[in-house]
């Protein structure tokens, strides 16, 4: 059967966000930004990136993501988020180990409802006519990336994962680690690919040690509305993947 | 109705010195049985990178192994991955041809893309590309075959007059297909009068609509051979057992493994966006919809059971207008090879000689095809 990962998460319990309440409601962020570039990984660490209960992509990815909220419930934000490519079982998902947002009431809120586990960083996104960039600076810059040369496409084209998250979710009288499962709904009033291009990237300050990005697929760029979802499923991380899955 | 059997020679893991010889030789000894048993046809895939899934990536070579050790069975190329990065027109047109002389004339001739980015990253393939290379390529392998000598100036591919050699054994040429999985590919089909050689597992309701329209469109259709392959060729499980909940069971398990696996790939869609690749991983849907029956049934469109059930599963596909079904017998050994073989004995014993053989679509015949 596929390969499962071998990564040990207990070491990124401690810094987890905690959600108190599994029953979150929808939230809504109209006309977002959303700057995703994805390259190969060397297969160096395909398993050591990914815990027992996933299997990695083949090949193994690396998906960057940068949304520009502008308007939500807790303001504006923007959002940086690096994902490492995976199957939960048979679905595709992308796996979050630590992200980066620019607003505390963001981090906050998006740590309780939806178990991003974020930390403070500068982070912006901005569109050119010849690029789409975006930076992250928390200790120095941990992210330098672009989409260079848009075109327009359908945002019928394009294709997102969904997220696992890692958290700290309440079971069994206390609290437990799991990946939370995050599937937004898009819908686009534009957008555009063009090349990848990564200018720098610190894989230790995403909590991914030994990731290494190293052949370019693809860049997309859209204007989208995103509907933040109710949480459906969690995944158990240590358990083999057909064992790991919980619904709500 | 005609029935074959059809390989992505799946491989599991652990992978030790022998485990791919020993999968291959087991495909072998399938392939003979299938002969002798009557079985009309054998298809094996291109796929490059596809750990464990698919471990076939010189499928002429097996096929012409396949050729040298049967005597009727025909040979079905499934398919030629009609992208310049993976393959020359010219080599394919002469490998193809090669197959069907050392075969007696036995080659099936299937034509495809690709769908991964495991596989067209890999090559380093444009996905939008992929599509028009595909075309161009499928109109002039034929010339290939039939002209004295043939030359060429296109969009993607060009060549100045040369002798593409040698010429197939069949005249004036192997049956041509298109492998189909995105959907609208069995108009494209339709369209250009070649077989649609489906590769999803969709239920009866959907296959029907599809189908139907393929009738349709190749009445009206212009030919990139010499003559129309009017076929519908879709693919099944198989595992036949005397006791129906042990096959159901086990095919099940056989149908669960390869989806499963098939789940694993990095779709092309999923990794570059591009119209090339129509919305949302659909092998995989379909694959879902046909594997997943409402809960302890097995699904309706499977040729998985006792032979009773499975005669009723293929008479529903032959009334929708389904002309050949391929089998897949195994998905990572998942199922014993002396279990898979009596399983084709039983197949062949109780099922096969409820289907009489059709006559073969006047268009075929009359050209001197399949």
């Amino acid at each position: 059967m596929p390969l499962v990962g071998s990564r040990n998460l207990a070491t990124l319990a401690e810094s987890a966000p905690a959600i108190a309440d599994l029953h979150v409601d929808r939230w809504e962020f109209p006309k977002a930004q959303i700057l995703t570039v994805m390259y190969e990984l060397d297969d160096d660490a395909m398993l050591s990136l990914l815990p027992p209960a996933l299997h990695p992509t083949i090949p193994p990815t690396l998906a960057f993501t940068v949304t520009r909220v502008p308007e939500s419930p807790v303001g504006p934000f923007v959002l940086a988020e690096v994902r490492v490519g995976c199957r939960s079982g048979a679905r595709p998902r992308g796996f979050s180990a630590r992200g980066y947002c620019d607003s505390d009431e963001a981090i906050r809120a998006l740590g309780e409802r939806w178990g991003y586990p974020l930390r403070k960083a500068a982070v912006t996104l901005e569109k050119r006519y010849d690029r789409i960039h975006s930076m992250v600076e928390a200790t120095g810059v941990v992210l330098d990336v672009s989409l260079m040369n848009p075109e327009p496409v359908s945002g019928n084209d394009l294709q997102y994962l969904s997220s696992l998250n890692i958290a700290r979710v309440p079971r069994d009288g206390g609290h437990a680690m799991r990946l939370v499962q995050v599937d937004p709904d898009f819908t686009f009033h534009s957008a555009d690919r063009g090349q990848p291009q990564l200018n720098a990237f610190d894989a230790a300050a995403w909590e991914l040690e030994g990731a290494r990005p190293y052949f370019p697929v693809s860049a997309s760029y859209a204007v989208a509305d995103i509907t933040m979802p109710e949480l459906r499923y969690l995944v158990d991380p240590d358990k083999p993947p057909l064992e790991s899955v919980e619904r709500l | 109705m005609k029935f074959g059997i059809f390989y992505e020679i799946s491989v599991p893991r652990p992978w030790g010195p022998t485990t791919e010889y020993e999968v291959y030789q087991n495909c072998i000894e399938q392939v003979k049985l299938a002969d002798e048993l009557g079985f009309d046809q054998v298809w094996a895939v291109e796929h490059h990178f596809l750990e464990e899934y698919s471990h076939c990536s010189a499928p002429e070579v097996f096929l012409t192994a396949c050729a040298m050790v049967t005597k009727k069975i025909r040979i079905g190329r499934g398919i030629v991955v009609c992208v310049p990065q993976f393959n020359s027109p010219i080599k394919a047109a002469e490998v193809a041809a090669t197959m069907d002389i050392l075969s007696g004339g036995r080659l099936e001739f299937g034509t495809g893309r690709s769908a991964t980015w495991t596989e067209l990253g890999g090559f380093g393939a444009d996905p939008d590309e992929t599509k028009k290379t595909w075309d161009e390529w499928t109109r002039i392998i034929p010339k290939m075959w039939t002209q004295e000598r043939f030359g060429y100036e296109g969009r993607a591919f060009s060549m100045p007059k040369r002798a593409v050699l040698p010429k197939p054994y069949q005249k004036p040429h192997p049956p041509m297909w298109v492998a189909v999985t995105s959907p609208g590919t069995e108009l494209d089909a339709a369209d250009r009068g070649m077989g649609s050689l489906g590769l999803t597992f969709g239920g009866f309701q959907e296959q029907e609509k599809k189908i139907a329209e393929y009738r349709r469109r190749i009445k009206y259709c212009d030919p990139v051979g010499e003559f129309v392959n009017e076929q519908v060729n879709t693919v099944n499980f198989l595992f036949c057992h005397e006791d129906n909940e042990y096959g159901g069971r086990t095919g099940q398990r056989l149908a669960g493994t390869f989806n499963y696996l098939a789940e694993q790939l990095l779709a092309a869609r999923q990794a570059y966006p591009t119209r090339s690749y129509p919305n949302l991983g659909l092998l995989p849907a379909l694959r879902r919809e046909a594997t997943s029956g409402p809960e302890g049934t097995i699904p309706e469109g499977l040729a998985i059971g006792n032979p009773d059930r499975i005669v009723d599963v293929i008479k529903k596909w032959e009334a929708v207008g389904v002309d050949r079904i391929n089998f897949l017998l195994n998905a990572i050994e998942t199922v014993p090879q002396q279990e898979v073989l009596d399983s084709m004995r039983l197949f062949a014993k109780e099922v096969m000689p409820k289907f009489a053989a059709k006559p073969e679509p006047a268009s075929v015949s009359a050209a001197g095809g399949a």
